[in-house]
């Protein structure tokens, strides 16, 4: 028999407390770091890492070789600024394709049917399935970027290395933030194609429809500031904008970003907006898993 | 192959479960005796998943209740599974680890530490995939998954064994393959083994008790023996004659028992169970080659009981 064995007082079960628990004792650390590790692995595995990793530092890499013409943008922030606006457009966009599938794809292998029948409850599992992919996501983008990073030090030095380790945070925070969707998108979604659709619909709204809404809008309407800080902050991609361009000094091609910048929203509620960004998606994935048949 | 020293009742009282307009099962009961190898039988969409879904705690009924050893599985929630070896319908693993990767996995989880690497080689070994163990699962047949699903599901030695139409999508090989493995889990251990399928034979051959499903409904319950016997299925004796003037004697003696068939070189009569002992001793054996008796199948009862459900 297992090494848990359980107690005779309570008729050989343990004492539950309630369906929704995550139990937070060493078996349900245990649990999470088991799923974490297997779903690191196949991400390893199925070279899924690399392949983020490869991306990240070819895209910034290649935007660093450009503005070191004459036509593109010269001093570190400005090239952090242009990798900021890169990573808002591809980081998203990756961690969309790299997550979609981590709950509905495993119910398509069979994989998600030997997971239930295993004594783990559904919210450890979600989590576990986030825990290793944002592992193997968080490495790709520090990974790839820093590559970037160490080239920017030998041309400039020292100088702006903070700037650039905001943006790497930053970077990081938002991948992680668009993860979460995913991983949230996955619960939900019945087949992967319809995860897929969703998860580019998601992109689509956030790093391109958004912000140009709140532009159309800050055009046409006199509106208060609760007004557009709202609009930052029910968008990632803007809270990673105004976050790290607002930081720099250096709008750019930031275009709602810039404006933002000056708004009275500080560091803290934008890092903490970030966090519930992470947060909420993972919660409600859990919660949804959890009604999941299958 | 010893798959736990303990063993528990299973009891499903007044269980109804419904999805919007679609009624799952209707007031079903049914007690699975300790140690027992219990088959669940019915056509697709009879109800035999959502019983399982519910016994291990997937879902949860509408009304009634299940025990296992006595306790609620509703207020179980995870830790019913850590009495239950569960091997879903649709079990797959992921394609890129290696048949040892994945029970290492399950032997984790289920808080197998120091005994883990033993019991991953003796599961290894009851289910013959020790050579496909470092494998990856992608290469693995059919039959090595659900073999390698099994194999997760004996890991920890549990008292209960739920296995969800097992043989579904396997070759006549790897059916058969599956079926001597849990005729020894059966007779090796004291597990109570409960399978689900809409195949006759195979709950027949494996199972020594069984409940019918039909619509959601509990149609039959009981040993296959009285099962059959109720559902008036007959017993056929078929016996090898030397030559057409032993045959003609033979039917002589045995037409009063039921009804008989002439072959070439061979007599059979289809007899009720409970007559096969009288109609051995009329025989005289001296005339006879071969004898072969076939017991009724589940056939009848099974046939019966879907009919009273359309009735």
């Amino acid at each position: 028999m297992t090494d848990k064995q359980p107690s005779v007082a309570d008729g050989g079960y343990d004492t539950v407390h309630g369906v929704a628990t995550f139990g937070w004792t060493d078996g349900g650390l245990r649990d999470v770091c088991t799923i974490a590790t297997t779903e690191y692995r196949l991400a390893v595995k199925n070279r899924w890492a690399i392949a983020l990793t490869a991306i990240f530092a070819a895209f910034s890499l290649g935007l660093l070789t450009f503005s070191g013409s004459s036509v593109g943008p010269d001093g570190f922030e400005r090239v952090i600024g242009s990798l900021a606006v890169l990573a808002v457009y591809l980081v998203p966009l990756a961690a969309l394709a790299f997550g979609y599938d981590a709950i509905v794809g495993a119910e398509d292998s069979g994989w998600l049917a030997a997971l239930f029948a295993l004594p783990i409850t559904r919210g450890r599992l979600a989590i576990g399935t986030y825990v290793g992919r944002s592992i193997a996501l968080t490495g790709s983008i520090l990974i790839g970027f820093s590559l970037a990073g160490i080239l920017l030090v030998r041309d400039f030095g020292l100088a702006g290395w903070n700037g650039f380790l905001a943006f790497l945070l930053g970077t990081v925070g938002l991948g992680l933030v668009f993860l979460a969707i995913a991983l949230l998108i996955s619960t939900v979604a019945a087949a992967k194609t319809h995860a897929l659709g969703a998860a580019l619909l998601i992109w689509a709204w956030f790093v391109l429809v958004h912000d140009l809404l709140a532009l159309g809008l800050i055009s046409a309407f006199e509106l208060p500031e609760f007004a557009l800080e709202a609009m930052v902050l029910t968008n990632p991609a803007g809270i990673f904008r105004v976050l790290v361009l607002g930081a720099l000094d250096a709008g750019g091609d930031a275009g709602f970003a810039t404006i933002m910048a000056n708004t009275g929203l500080s560091t803290a509620l934008l890092i903490i907006a970030m966090l519930a960004w992470i947060v909420i998606p993972i919660a409600l994935a859990s919660s949804m898993l959890g009604r999941r048949r299958i | 192959m010893n798959i736990g020293d303990h063993t528990m009742r299973i009891e499903f009282s007044d269980i109804t479960k419904t999805y919007g307009n679609v009624t799952a099962l209707e007031a079903v009961s049914i007690d699975i005796p300790a140690g027992s190898t219990f088959g669940v039988l019915g056509t697709n969409g009879a109800g035999k998943t959502t019983l399982f879904e519910l016994l291990v705690g997937h879902d949860h009924q509408d009304s009634g209740e299940i025990t296992v050893g006595g306790q609620s599985v509703a207020n179980g929630g995870s830790n019913v599974r850590e009495h239950i070896g569960f091997l879903p319908e649709r079990v797959g693993f992921p394609g890129l680890l290696t048949g040892r990767e994945v029970l290492e996995i399950h032997g984790r989880i289920r808080s197998l530490n120091t005994a883990r690497a033993p019991r991953i080689e003796a599961v290894l070994e009851t289910v013959d995939l020790t050579d496909a163990a470092d494998r990856q699962v992608a290469g693995y047949s059919n039959g090595m998954q659900t073999r390698l699903g099994l194999a997760a599901a004996l890991l920890a030695e549990p008292p209960i064994l739920v296995l969800d139409e097992p043989t579904a999508g396997l070759d006549p090989r790897g059916v058969e393959t599956f079926h001597q493995l849990v005729e020894e889990i059966s007779q090796t251990s004291d597990a109570t083994i409960i399978i689900s399928s809409h195949d006759l034979h195979e709950i027949e051959r494996l199972c020594n008790a069984v409940a019918i499903l039909h619509e959601g409904r509990l149609k039959a319950a009981g040993s296959v023996e009285v099962l059959t016997e109720t559902a008036g299925g007959t017993t056929e004796i078929t016996i090898s004659v030397p030559d057409d003037d032993t045959a003609g004697r033979l039917v002589d003696i045995i037409r009063p028992f039921g009804t008989t068939i002439v072959g070439e070189e061979q007599v059979t009569l289809s007899c009720h169970p409970s007559e096969v002992v009288e109609v051995i001793e009329q025989l005289d054996t001296r005339y006879m080659e071969d004898i072969d008796i076939e017991k009724p199948g589940l056939d009848a009862a099974f046939h019966a009981a879907v009919e009273v459900g359309r009735s």
